[in-house]
């Protein structure tokens, strides 16, 4: 069953095609012991790749993947990690992107696709004089 | 901001989810957003808003801190 519908589908579709790079969508989950939402996870992000030829999927173990959860810093599981022409944009989401979490995904799909980052000028000079590592986690929920 | 600056990593954690997450940030209200496992910023405010409370500098408007601070557990 598709989790979106038909005029979903065209709207995002349409939304998606400024999308130039390619976009991969890492996915880490765990298939043994996991939770239920890897499989959502999965659904989604296939969903969101049907929708334009430059996004794909990649599979990756939580459990036997360790290099490549060293390498993006995983430490739960499911876990998208979004890369823009194979280089870590450094967004990342955890668990299923359903409910509030989608239209964010989708948005780092397009920024990932584009690279038009639609900041302020302001804010471009205040994120300049950043100098050390920042780790933002914005917690929402599906509902 | 993650893509506009290469120091800068953003995660969207879905709270039902991870609860010990939930729980150590005292996230009862979404969106919450912490910063550096410290400063914490409540819902969802205007771009330069957010900026300036993830930079911890004064809000330009009132002089306030925007951000509350959370003990490292």
């Amino acid at each position: 069953m598709a989790l979106l519908s038909a005029q979903d589908e065209q709207v995002l579709k349409q939304h998606l095609s400024a999308i130039e790079k390619p976009v991969t969508l890492m996915l880490f989950t765990q298939t043994i012991g996991g939770s239920e939402s890897g499989p959502v996870a999965r659904q989604v992000l296939d969903e969101i790749a049907r929708l334009n030829e430059k996004i794909s999927v990649v599979d990756k173990n939580f459990i036997l993947d360790l290099d490549d959860r060293q390498k993006y810093g995983i430490d739960k599981s499911p876990a998208i990690i979004v890369l823009s022409g194979g280089e870590d944009t450094r967004m990342r989401f955890f668990g299923a992107p359903t409910g509030y979490e989608f239209v964010p995904l989708v948005e780092a799909v397009l920024l990932a696709g584009t690279g038009n980052v639609e900041l302020q000028d302001d804010t471009l000079k205040l994120l300049a004089t950043v100098d050390k590592p920042m780790h933002l986690q914005v917690f929402s929920t599906p509902t | 901001m993650a893509f506009a600056n290469p120091l800068i990593t953003a995660s969207s954690i879905e709270a039902t989810e991870f609860m010990d997450l939930t729980r150590r940030y005292r996230v009862t209200g979404v969106p919450k957003t912490i910063v550096n496992e410290s400063v914490e910023i409540l819902g969802a405010l205007p771009e330069e808003m957010f900026v300036r409370a993830a930079l911890q500098l004064p809000d330009l408007d009132t002089r306030d801190d925007q951000t509350a601070h959370v003990d490292p557990v």
